[in-house]
C-alpha cells in the first residue's frame, strides 16, 4: 500500500498529534483549520489507518494512573536459531506491550530479545517472567524495572520532517 | 502557591463507565462526525456526559491524549534503536536533559542497573542514527564504554493497550491465572 502522504496529510497529522478536541464535532473544528470538509478529513483518518501510518487511533492510556505503575524492560539472551520462535511467543501475551531483537555486542552485552511489561507490582512482573522463562526453557535473563519515566512522547510527522531524508523520497513501503 | 502545596493528592478511581469508556476509545474508536455520541448511546450516557468524563480524565493524568499512533516506518523513519548508558546520580538531570532536546528520542528512563539510563532514538536510517549518537555523545561527554547501542533488528509486537473493563479477551493470559 501507498504510504506517501501529501500535504494536507501532513497538516492533518500536525494539527491531530497532541489529540482531537473534546467537543461534539472534533473533526469539524480541525477541518476548518485545515480548509476542507469534515467529510474529508474523515476519510483521510481512515485512509491512514488502513495503510498503517496511524498504527492506532484512539484514546492513549497512562498505565500509571490506571493501577500499573510498574514497568520493566526484560532482556532476553536467546540462541540465534530461537528468536523468531520465542519472540512470537512472547508476542501473544497481553502483558507485552513491545517485543524486539536487537543487535548484541559480542563479549560485552549479549542480550538479544527484549520485552516491556506493565504490572501492579514488582512481584507480578517476577511471576510472568519466570513462567515465559519456563515455557521457553531460557533462563539468562535481565529484568531492568523503570525507577523514573524521564521522557514519553510518540514520534510524530514533525519528527519525519526534521530527518535528512525527506519521506517523499521514500519508497512506499510494503504493507 | 501555599494552597497548592497544601492540595490533598487526587486519588485516581475511574467508575466502571469510565472504565467503559476508556476501553471502547482505546480498542474500537468510532471514526465518525460524532464519535462522542455514538460511544454515549453505547453506554446510555449523553455525548455531553462523555465529553465531560474525558476532560476529568485528561486533566486527572488518566488520558495522556485521543489521537493517532503512528507507525514510524511509515512516515519515512526506519532505523530505531535502544541506547543505555551507565551515567552518576549528579549527571542524570543534566544528561537526560541534552538527550531529551531530541525529538528523534522517544522514550527516556531510568532503570535500576549499572546501566541506568535507557532511551530510545528514531532516524530516517542508520547512518543518520549513529550521526545522532555521536552527537550526544559529544555533547554529554559519557565515554565510549559506558554506551551500549543496540539497534532494533526485528519488531514482534508493539501495541500499548491495556485491559481495563470486563470483557472478552482473545489473547493468553497466565499472568493473573
Amino acid at each position: 500500500m501507498n504510504a506517501i502522504l501529501d500535504e494536507v496529510d501532513r497538516a492533518f497529522l500536525s494539527e491531530i498529534e497532541d489529540g482531537i478536541p473534546l467537543v461534539r464535532e472534533p473533526f469539524r473544528d480541525i477541518a476548518r483549520r485545515l480548509g476542507i470538509t469534515p467529510e474529508e478529513v474523515l476519510s483521510r483518518l481512515m485512509k491512514l489507518h488502513e495503510s498503517g501510518v496511524v498504527r492506532r487511533f484512539g484514546v492513549l492510556i497512562k498505565p500509571n494512573n490506571v493501577g500499573l505503575p510498574v514497568n520493566a524492560l526484560v532482556a532476553w539472551k536467546v540462541p540465534e536459531n530461537r528468536v523468531q520462535e520465542i519472540g512470537t511467543f512472547l508476542s501473544t501475551f497481553k502483558e507485552v506491550t513491545h517485543c524486539y531483537s536487537r543487535k548484541t555486542i559480542p563479549g560485552k552485552w549479549e542480550y538479544n530479545l527484549y520485552i516491556v511489561l506493565h504490572a501492579q507490582e514488582r512481584g507480578i512482573i517476577e511471576q510472568l517472567t519466570r513462567k515465559f522463562s519456563e515455557a521457553t526453557a531460557v533462563n539468562d535473563y535481565l529484568i531492568l524495572y523503570s525507577t523514573k519515566e524521564l521522557k514519553k512522547t510518540s514520534i510524530t510527522i514533525n519528527t519525519a520532517s526534521a530527518s535528512r531524508i525527506s519521506t517523499n523520497q521514500h519508497k512506499p513501503f510494503k504493507s | 502557591m501555599i494552597q497548592t502545596a497544601f492540595k490533598l493528592r487526587k486519588t485516581l478511581v475511574p467508575d466502571e463507565i469510565d472504565r467503559e469508556l476508556l476501553q471502547i476509545l482505546q480498542d474500537d474508536f468510532p471514526m465518525v462526525s460524532r464519535p462522542w455520541k455514538e460511544v454515549g448511546d453505547k453506554l446510555n450516557i449523553s455525548e455531553d456526559e462523555v465529553i465531560a468524563r474525558l476532560k476529568r480524565l485528561r486533566e486527572d493524568g488518566v488520558i495522556q491524549k485521543v489521537g493517532p499512533v503512528l507507525d514510524s516506518s511509515k512516515i519515512g523513519l526506519t532505523a530505531t534503536t535502544l541506547v543505555a548508558m551507565k551515567i552518576p546520580e549528579s549527571r542524570v538531570d543534566t544528561v537526560s536533559r541534552i538527550i531529551n532536546q531530541y525529538s528523534n528520542v522517544s522514550h527516556n528512563y531510568l532503570r535500576d542497573h549499572e546501566y541506568n539510563l535507557w532511551f530510545t532514538m528514531t532516524a530516517s536510517d542508520n547512518e543518520e542514527l549513529s550521526a545522532l549518537l555521536n552527537e550526544i555523545t559529544e555533547k554529554t561527554g559519557v565515554a565510549q564504554d559506558d554506551i551500549l547501542n543496540l539497534p532494533t533488528l526485528q519488531r514482534f509486537k508493539i501495541d500499548v493497550r491495556f485491559q481495563l473493563a470486563q470483557t472478552a479477551q482473545g489473547e493468553r493470559n497466565f499472568g493473573r491465572s
